[in-house]
């Protein structure tokens, strides 16, 4: 069954079983990727796949469910588990299906030729950037994974109040990630990776680029040491402020505030942040990958300042917790996948960028610790308490210089105070994701080591 | 799931090019999560997943392609797609007659999961909630979760096998979250079992409810964890994840078949104190982490890995038998149809060694007590892991003293192994969800309590 046929029976089936509104979000994607390893290709993937989620109101209370198959036994399946799990809901906030906004941005996000880049010049990107790097430099050990990719995905969501919004997207990757040693029997192994990405057309990504700068990835942490415990002056570099951003960034949530899992609550107008701290969110942006015209509720999105030189603007809002709130809606609806609830979260959350460069906030430290990467931020950060304690790889600076590599530490703070100890903030945003943070220059941080 | 003739045709297709090797995994998946928050059913989820992932393989290249469309023209298709990217290979594999063979289930399931346990669900999931704020005034929120999953899987190859199997998975997670005055800390326990409806019914869910509430009451008055190498004890239970982190991943064929892990040709050789025997047993009836067959259609087994300290053994699926020339251990695992096995863990745990709790306790004068670890990660080409604690103490002159937070553990594999210097007799296993390349699995990691003489402990404090 297609799409449109399924969704034409859904609804038929779904009036006669006592649904009074229903919606479906369906959302599919296909890619190729391949990857090499030793000059040979490793991996190889091609895949299609799609999934149907299905919401419906009945008996005054919004039932959910989903499918991977569009079928007729599908269909009674929707049906009954939406039914069966609308009637257990306690909740008394009723949800209700919307109609769409009057104006939606035009955003472009697809290039339909993207998809058809030939499977052979991946292949060949592959081996290229696993060539680049074995030549680049004597210390690297072995190429683990020289990955190329293309991929498009469409979202629909349809409902019986007539809103009727669609989306495509593609994007096409490169990535590397190596392994180093010093000589062949040395012991220690350091590893190190980049990648980069293009909207438009697989040409533009520099290969070389993203091979060397994970070759420079990798070598620069050879011969890493510990620090002594002590508070020490920390950056943050792009990669690793966003790491941490995106570990706390639910705390803008105005569904984690509600239900009491965020220390924001309450503070909507006060000042939360240093002044020099601005948080936006943006789905409107040129060429960032999860730019998108309306959310998973249909709403037309559009940017929000959540904080303005430090004071706390505004949550992020779906409908009902707009509702809820009495707060204006800020079309933050998000759906994990075809299978979740609707729920809220970020387009593009980022910190505003400063005026320094990275090495300009180094050559401005006199003693610290340039962190480059975090490690195990699904256990170590706590998003309710704002406290995190990480495994750290990074280099220490002495006055103005990166003097060595340091692995085998951990730092630890609170997100919320560090909001409010930023010295610095580099001039450096990279898009990469749907959460994006420049360099961080924070004046204390505690770490631990030898 | 799908017809003999209709897969012969699909393998058949895949071996156009001249392909060594070709395989069907078809998953009919589905699954129900509820959600109170705050005594409040606030969700109810229920999805079917389905789909067909087909591997093809010529020596060690491999193809993967996935579709959710069943019909025999679209996965002749997606077969003849994947088959495209091998050339040169040397024509005349074939099919052989499949096989259809019986799994031996080894686990009991009472009481298959469907929708009319959704009411039943809820009772449970309100005496949690209600034994879990009772606890403590201090408890000013609770999130609890119920889950099942009733995953059909049918896996076919080149070499004759077709084989199916039923997998029901039941967990329940229970998360509470104390307040003082600014601070909130959350504690949480997840049991979770291979099994049905009944797991559910038998489980003391009073106590689990009391342990997320004890963690989250004691962590938010304690103080912060100190910083520094210090000795660690690690509780019975969970604690094993460190063992999985430190050392299992690093065990996977995926990391050792290429030299990318510091386990690699280590066979034989000491990589841990002689009081550390340590295994990954996919076989334990009802386990979170048991299987009767992995997701290439091999039977688990139970694999010794590490005896008294010497390194004996891999995980091993098939690529990793290929790449390796060994036998595959059973331990080819994938989240759905829409990953590649690899090799995975199944439940891996510490065995018992002769220490009580108490002797460990009693012969440490200074330290840091893990009681419930959180979660953790592993770069297995450095053996760098760290892991949070959830639940940590002070033991100062061999006594437990006062609690601490933020306590993160950092360290390397092998360092730490050699590291162990008691081990307990207390093995038990806990139950938690492990992320890699092919995808989110669930696992037991399990271990009696056990002493690591020095490791690094991140806190906040500097003493």
């Amino acid at each position: 069954m297609n799409i449109e046929e399924f969704q034409e029976v859904l609804f038929a089936k779904g009036r006669e079983a006592g649904f009074t509104e229903m919606e479906i979000y369906y959302a599919n994607g296909r890619s190729t990727s391949v990857s090499v390893l030793k000059g040979e290709i490793d991996a190889y993937n091609i895949v299609e796949s799609g999934g149907l989620s299905f919401r419906g109101l009945i008996g005054g209370k919004m039932g959910y469910s989903s499918t991977e198959r569009l079928d007729n036994e599908s269909i009674a399946y929707l049906l009954d588990e939406a039914g069966s799990n609308a009637e257990v809901l306690e909740n008394e906030e009723p949800e209700e299906l919307f109609a769409g906004s009057e104006h939606y941005h035009s955003v472009n996000t697809y290039s339909a030729s993207l998809i058809k880049t030939p499977p052979d010049q991946l292949i060949e990107a592959a081996l290229a950037m696993e060539r680049i790097a074995l030549n680049a430099d004597h210390r690297i050990d072995m190429v683990r994974r020289s990955a190329a990719s293309v991929s498009e995905s469409e979202v629909l969501i349809s409902n019986t109040k007539g809103l009727n919004c669609h989306r495509q997207h593609s994007s096409a990757s490169a990535s590397i990630y190596v392994l180093a040693k010093e000589s062949k029997d040395a012991k220690e192994t350091v590893t190190g990776g980049w990648f980069d990405f293009s909207l438009r057309s697989f040409d533009d990504i520099d290969l070389e680029a993203v091979a060397l700068t994970g070759v420079r990835e990798a070598v620069s942490k050879l011969g890493a040491s510990t620090v002594q415990s002590d508070n020490y002056p920390i950056i943050f570099r792009n990669d690793a402020a966003t790491s941490l951003l995106s570990s706390f960034a639910s705390v803008f949530s105005a569904e984690s505030v509600d239900k009491g899992f965020s220390r924001l609550k309450g503070k909507l107008g006060e000042q939360v942040a240093g002044s020099n701290i601005s948080i936006i969110d943006d789905p409107l942006m040129v060429n960032v990958p999860s730019s998108k015209a309306f959310d998973a509720e249909g709403s037309a999105t559009a940017r929000h300042e959540l904080i303005k030189d430090g004071r706390l603007l505004t949550f992020l809002h779906n409908r009902k917790t707009a509702r809820k709130a009495g707060a204006a809606n800020t079309a933050n609806a998000a759906k994990g996948g075809y299978k979740g609830l609707v729920e809220v979260s970020h387009h593009n959350l980022y910190i505003a960028p400063g005026a320094a460069s990275l090495a300009e906030i180094i050559r401005k430290t006199d003693r610290g610790i340039l962190i480059v990467e975090l490690q195990g931020l699904h256990a170590g950060t706590n998003a309710t308490s704002g406290s995190f304690s990480l495994a750290a790889i990074g280099y220490l600076i002495e006055h103005g210089e990166i003097v060595r590599p340091v692995n085998q530490i951990t730092v630890s703070g609170n997100f919320f105070e560090l909001l409010n100890g930023i010295e610095e903030i580099g001039n450096d945003l990279r898009f990469i994701g749907s959460c994006t943070s420049p360099s961080l220059k924070v004046s204390s941080l505690s770490v631990s080591g030898a | 799931m799908l017809q003999e003739q209709v897969i012969y045709r699909v393998l058949t297709a895949a071996l156009e090019t001249g392909a060594d090797f070709a395989e069907i995994f078809a998953e009919d998946k589905t699954s129900g999560r509820l959600e109170m928050v705050g005594g409040m059913l606030e969700s109810s989820l229920s999805g079917r997943d389905y789909g067909v992932g087909i591997r093809v393989l010529q020596g060690n290249f491999s193809v993967y392609a996935y579709t959710n469309d069943s019909s025999e023209e679209n996965l002749i298709d997606t077969a003849r797609s994947a088959a495209a990217a091998i050339r040169g290979g040397a024509a005349g594999s074939r099919v052989m007659d499949l096989r259809r063979t019986v799994t031996d289930n080894r686990h009991y399931i009472g009481i298959m999961p469907d929708s009319s346990q959704k009411k039943r669900n809820i009772e449970l999931m309100r005496r949690a909630h209600s034994t879990a704020t009772a606890y403590d005034p201090s408890i000013a929120q609770t999130k609890i979760h119920a889950m099942n999953q009733l995953q059909n899987i049918l896996i076919a190859n080149t070499e004759g096998l077709l084989v199916q199997d039923i997998r029901v998975y039941t967990r329940l997670g229970i998360s509470a979250v104390a307040e003082d005055g600014d601070q909130k800390q959350s504690g949480f326990s997840g049991p979770g079992a291979y099994a049905g409806h009944e797991f559910l019914e038998s489980l003391d869910i009073e106590e689990h409810a009391r342990k997320a509430s004890r963690i989250a009451v004691t962590m938010v008055k304690a103080g912060n964890a100190p910083s520094g190498r210090l000795p660690v004890i690690i509780d019975n239970g969970f604690g094993g994840v460190l063992f999985h982190e430190a050392c299992g991943h690093g065990l996977e064929s995926t990391a050792v078949a290429p030299g990318s892990s510091v386990f690699a040709g280590k066979i034989g050789e000491r990589v841990a104190s002689p009081l550390v025997t340590a295994v990954d047993d996919g076989t334990i009836a009802n386990a979170w982490g048991s299987l009767n067959i992995d997701d290439e259609g091999a039977k688990t087994q139970r694999n010794v890995l590490i005896e008294n300290g010497i390194l004996k053994g891999y995980l091993i699926d098939r690529m990793g038998s290929r790449r390796m020339g060994m036998p595959s251990t059973g331990s080819g695992r994938r989240q759905s149809y829409k990953f590649a096995p690899a090799s995975r863990m199944n439940n891996t745990f510490i065995s018992n060694g002769t220490s009580t709790r108490e002797e460990i306790i009693a012969n440490t004068e200074y330290g840091i007590y893990a009681k419930s670890m959180g979660g953790g990660s592993v770069n297995t080409a450095t053996s760098d892991f760290n892991f949070a604690v959830q639940e940590a103490y002070i033991i100062r002159n061999g006594k437990i003293a006062e609690p601490v937070k933020g306590a993160t553990l950092i360290g390397k594999g092998i360092d730490c192994l050699s590291k162990i210097d008691m081990v307990g007799n207390n093995l038990e296993h806990g139950q938690g969800m492990c992320g890699s390349v092919s995808g989110s699995l669930p696992v037991n990691c399990g271990q009696p309590t056990i002493r690591v003489s020095e490791m690094t402990v991140g806190g906040r404090k500097g003493e």
